[in-house]
């Protein structure tokens, strides 16, 4: 049986409605839905499994984890978003510059983003959360940072491909300055590599912020966070498995549209990379 | 032989790179070990005296120097807030998570390749399908996830496993196997996705290339070609991202050994942050760091050894 | 409601230990058995093993089984003897002659002497050693040892509660000569059970000292191991992996209790918490935006909120039994009109006080009265949020650098009132992390330090809880209760509680075959 190849090419419709659908829930809950839905306290029904008042369920406060998991939705996005854009505000010039000049920058740059990379990127989220101390913005740093060198390295490689091609040659026995070269030759040429990589890095910041999270370094109560409802349902899982697994569904579904998304657009943007499922 | 040698020095320099980040970083962690070791009862003439006696008044160069040349030297320091000598403390819960990285890596290969190679085979049919879609929701669902549906289900679900706690397999081997084996899952499942994916897009990449075909028209049987020819081209590409894997996984213990109480080094170096007990960070963070970069090595060479091209390049 | 009737008899039984579990009670009147290793799912990770040096109740409450004191107390909270055979006091309170136990053994196979006793206390007021305790020795003049079994401490000036202090280990531990070094890593001492070994996050072992001065003790071994996480310890003890566990979840301890195959052992209290204003903060520098916290925290309710109810609400933290503990204050009620009435007695009108609750993980039922009390603030129109803090944080920036505004602490509820009142509130005291500074607080804790007669003292501390109540110092919440959950095999558990609540001793605790 061959699987036709309209279905596989919608892989990346799914990807993208999923993505899509999330980032819509992350801008319209607040609109629509009070911000304290999320914070509002039933002592009467905690720990209440999915019932008509509560189609989700509630948390150990009895708390209303539909509307915590839909207002959760933008502290989550809102978190990664800001990371990976922050990532490729350093990491752009810094692989570019390092694939462009090459040799002694090229040397410096890279051996200390190998080093960085030698760091699991986690520790480094949390290392950096507990430096700067824990609340939205730290949080958004310490992910940030711990993505850069990746980023980096994966634009220096492009950079330097790039920067080999006839057409940059050309361009610069015609006397173009580096600046120019870099901006209207080499980035251009670079972008499709550095969109996939931050669809994927979105994936991951997801992730890392469920995971700082997770551990009490990331997001703070009572607002709602994906990773935050994790940790919370810790000490509930056996009585009241619905608290882990709401927010750990959100999370799941987010990132597989991501990864969905970000496999189809490798596809279609990088043809070298072909044949990644 | 000189790439060896190269890559040697490389690895020394990264090494001391890595130890001035380690004590940069965890010197301006905020918090003062004095206060940690006397808890809500410190005063500020003990506090002072104990800073004293620590060496918290130093240069930070001076710090660094005598870290360093501690570290060289085998004499890592006591942990500030438990008392225990580093060293063996470090070496004792690296054994334990060596169990469990090795674990979920050889589980994650040993799944992961026929998997992917399968896959490959039958590139866009059904089988592929599946095993490219289960593939992608793995590697989508955050380790800690795979950890708490693995305690519902085989801990308080079935009861068949225990869901804490690390036993020592030269005490106990049986008893060590299970207590690893959920942990272990839990890393090694988004890593067996992870490597599936990638097994598959290699092995399809191979399986059209030129040499592959000439094996086929030759008339030698299927299973050789792709056993024979397909995976061994394969082998090199898929074990170096495995390597680069050791990575993710030593920041993955960090949560999963939380989770299931499992005493090993991503316990310890929590522990260590939570507690500001900075030589205990200093030394598991460059011991981890330093762990992975050779584990990165290692797999670099092992690939020269499989993939004799590289040393030419 | 099976939460009402517990809370009655804590009421009923105040500062006593409740058994729940009929097999114990039947068994318990056979006669103890010799044997058996015991394994305890500890709720906390132990620390440095130094008791001189350590100040988490974890690994006091484990080395309460390798430690013996100088003195001790008994039930009703009276200073009596222990290592030491009888004590007096000068008629001046300035000299305290003690008269030590013959034949006590350490677990090094050394006799104790009055040179131990010396070792201990000098090492312990030695401001080198790091000793979380040496204030109480802060007043001794001189240690004298005029034989091996005589010790004299002379102090400069009256310190009340010196003799009591030295009824806990922390001050009272008696070290064997020459030990400070192993202590942090293999303390010695001459309690019931020998430290065996730690692996550390993971268990401590002991083992039966057979030359115990006070009788061998039942059990062979005592295994803790170290399980932070609530839900895990249950599962142990369900499994039988664990005979007993310590702290069972609140939310859980109704279902235990109802189990016919386990034993549940309460007791009242474990400790008492309180939310802190600082009083440097300038709205909280006006006791009616203190006034006005106050009445937006409905006690009974945060209580059943953050600890499912597992304990009682009350406006005195003394010893619910000790003659300090004052019956007549009572918590003031919800009351949202009355606190925004007051807020804007003080000029804070909706949404123009901002506030900042920094409450610590480390105890994370903080965490969840905290979210509860946000609610409430916000309803009072106090722009609030809250900043999660690691224990390390929390005594850094709370503890140390007094910098927060809200944020929430629990203590030991001692016997000695004033390691609480005097430590707490005086401006000078040591745990004053508030900034408090009231002079009437103040002139009533240092009157009670050189008021001698028992009564009187307690009526000076019961008027300093009356300040600390009228001008809201500080808000009072409830004593926890503390809990221990156990297979019916485990008999003498009556026995297990020590008097401070926090530490278990394993002396008298047996395994029925």
């Amino acid at each position: 049986m061959r699987i036709p190849a309209a279905f596989r090419r919608s892989k990346g419709l799914i990807g993208a409605i999923l993505v899509l659908s999330v980032f819509l829930v992350a801008l319209l809950a607040p609109v629509f839905i009070p911000e304290d839905w999320a914070t509002q306290m039933d002592m009467r029904a905690r720990l209440s499994p999915p019932t008509w008042a509560h189609p989700l369920g509630t948390d150990q406060l009895g708390r209303d984890l539909m509307y915590r998991v839909l207002l959760g939705a933008q502290t989550s996005i809102y978190i990664a978003s800001a990371a990976v854009l922050m990532s490729i505000v350093i990491g752009l010039p810094l692989g570019l510059i390092s694939g462009y000049v090459g040799r002694t920058t090229d040397n410096v740059l890279m051996r200390l983003v190998d080093t960085l990379l030698s760091f699991p990127a986690l520790l480094l989220a949390l290392t950096i959360s507990a430096v700067l101390g824990p609340n939205l913005q730290n949080t958004i740093i310490a992910i940030g940072i711990a993505f850069t060198p990746f980023l980096a390295r994966i634009i220096r490689g492009e950079a330097l491909r790039v920067a080999q091609m006839p057409y940059v040659e050309g361009a610069r026995t015609a006397g173009n300055s580096d600046f120019r070269i870099i901006v209207h030759h080499i980035l251009p040429n670079i972008m499709p590599a550095v969109i996939v990589q931050s669809t994927i890095s979105l994936a991951f910041a997801i992730l890392a912020e469920a995971g700082l999270s997770f551990l009490g370094l990331g997001t703070q109560p009572p607002d709602a966070s994906w990773g935050l409802m994790i940790q919370a349902s810790r000490d509930y899982l056996d009585r009241a498995p619905w608290t882990a697994l709401v927010p750990g569904v959100a999370v799941a579904v987010t990132v597989l549209g991501l990864n969905m998304f970000g496999d189809a657009l490798r596809d279609a943007l990088d043809p070298r990379a072909k044949g990644g499922s | 032989m000189s790439y060896l040698v190269n890559r040697l020095l490389s690895m020394m320099l990264t090494l001391f790179l890595i130890s001035v980040i380690t004590f940069t970083v965890t010197n301006i962690l905020p918090g003062d070990v004095a206060m940690m070791i006397m808890g809500t009862q410190s005063n500020p003439e003990a506090l002072a005296g104990l800073r004293q006696s620590l060496g918290l008044n130093d240069p930070l160069i001076v710090q660094y120097g005598r870290w360093i040349g501690g570290m060289l030297t085998g004499d890592w320091g006591n942990s500030l807030v438990f008392k225990e000598p580093i060293a063996p403390l470090l070496l004792q819960k690296m054994k334990a998570s060596a169990l469990i990285v090795l674990f979920s890596m050889s589980i994650a290969l040993v799944c992961a390749v026929p998997l992917g190679v399968w896959a490959a085979v039958h590139a866009n049919r059904w089988q592929d399908t599946a095993a490219s879609s289960a593939s992608l929701v793995g590697v989508s669902l955050p380790d800690f996830f795979w950890g708490i549906m693995l305690i519902l289900l085989f801990a308080r679900g079935l009861g068949w496993l225990p869901s804490s706690g690390f036993i020592d397999p030269a005490d106990d081997i049986w008893g060590a196997m299970r207590h690893a084996l959920l942990p272990s899952l839990a890393l090694g499942l988004g890593l067996m996705a992870h490597l599936t994916r990638m097994t598959r897009a290699t092995m399809t990449g191979i399986l059209n290339q030129e040499f592959i075909r000439v094996a086929r028209a030759k008339g030698l049987d299927e299973g050789t070609v792709v056993w024979r020819y397909g995976l061994a081209n394969a082998v090199g590409p898929v074990m170096t991202v495995a390597g680069l894997q050791v990575g993710y996984l030593f920041g993955s213990i960090i949560v999963i050994e939380s989770l299931f109480n499992f005493t090993g080094m991503g316990w310890l170096t929590y522990q260590a942050l939570l507690n500001r007990d900075i030589p205990l960070i200093q030394a598991s963070v460059f011991v981890i760091a330093a762990v992975v970069m050779l584990a990165n090595l290692i797999v670099d060479l092992l690939y020269v050894a499989v993939d004799p091209r590289i040393r030419l390049s | 409601m099976k939460r009402r009737d517990f809370l009655k008899t804590t009421t009923a039984l105040m500062g006593g230990t409740i058994l729940y579990g009929a097999p114990a009670m039947a068994a318990s009147h056979s006669a103890p058995v010799t044997g058996g290793t015991l394994i305890w799912g500890h709720s906390e990770t132990t620390q440095n093993l130094d008791m001189h040096q350590t100040g988490t109740a974890s690994t006091g409450r484990v080395l309460q089984n390798v430690h013996d004191s100088i003195v001790t107390v008994d039930k009703d909270l009276k200073v009596i003897p222990n290592l030491a055979e009888s004590f007096e006091q000068s008629e001046d309170g300035l000299v305290y002659t003690f008269k030590l136990r013959p034949g006590v053994m350490f677990h090094n196979g050394k006799t104790m002497t009055s040179a131990d006793v010396k070792f201990s206390f000098d090492r312990c007021r030695n401001p080198d050693t790091g000793a979380v305790n040496f204030e109480v020795f802060n007043n001794v003049a001189s240690i004298e040892t005029p034989d091996d079994l005589t010790v004299i401490i002379t102090l400069g000036q009256v310190n009340a509660p010196f003799l009591s202090r030295l009824a806990e280990n922390g001050a009272g531990v008696i070290m064997p000569e020459g030990s400070g070094e192993v202590q942090g890593t293999t303390p010695i001492g001459c309690g019931p059970f020998k430290f065996v070994r730690r692996e550390f996050g993971n268990e401590v072992e002991l083992e039966r000292f057979d030359d115990y001065w006070g009788g061998p003790a039942y059990l062979d071994k005592v295994i803790a191991r170290e399980i932070t996480e609530p839900t895990v310890r249950l599962t142990g003890l369900r499994t039988g992996e664990l005979h007993m566990i310590n702290d069972i979840p609140a939310d859980r301890i109704a279902e235990i209790e109802a189990d016919p195959n386990l034993q549940v052992v309460a007791w009242f209290p474990l400790n008492w918490d309180f939310v802190n204003f600082n009083h440097d903060y300038e709205p909280f520098k006006n006791p009616k935006v203190r006034e006005a916290f106050d009445y937006m925290i409905d006690k009974e309710v945060l209580l059943e909120g953050a600890l499912w109810g597992q304990g009682k609400t009350t406006a005195s933290p003394s010893y619910p039994t000790s003659a300090s503990y004052n019956a007549a204050l009572t918590q003031r009620p919800q009351d949202i009109e009355k606190a925004k009435a007051l807020l804007s007695e003080a000029g804070y009108g909706p949404g123009d006080l901002k506030v900042v609750f920094k409450a610590t993980t480390n105890y994370p039922y903080h965490i969840e009265a905290a979210q509860i009390m946000l609610e409430w603030f916000r309803m009072a129109g106090v722009d609030a949020s809250i900043e999660q803090l690691t224990w390390a944080d929390w005594l850094s920036q709370c503890w140390v650098d007094k910098d927060f505004q809200i944020t929430m602490m629990n203590f030991f509820t001692l016997w000695e009132p004033d390691f609480l009142y005097y430590s707490l509130w005086n401006t000078e005291g040591a745990f004053n992390y508030r900034k408090i500074s009231n002079p009437m607080v103040d002139e009533l804790t240092a009157k009670a330090r050189v008021t001698v007669d028992p009564a009187e003292r307690a009526e000076v501390y019961k008027q300093v809880q009356q300040v600390v109540h009228d001008e809201t110092l500080d808000v009072v919440l409830w004593f926890r209760n503390g809990t221990i959950g156990a297979q019916p095999t485990v008999m003498g558990l009556d026995t297990i509680v020590h008097p401070n609540g926090s530490n278990l001793r394993f002396h008298k605790v047996w395994l029925a075959a």
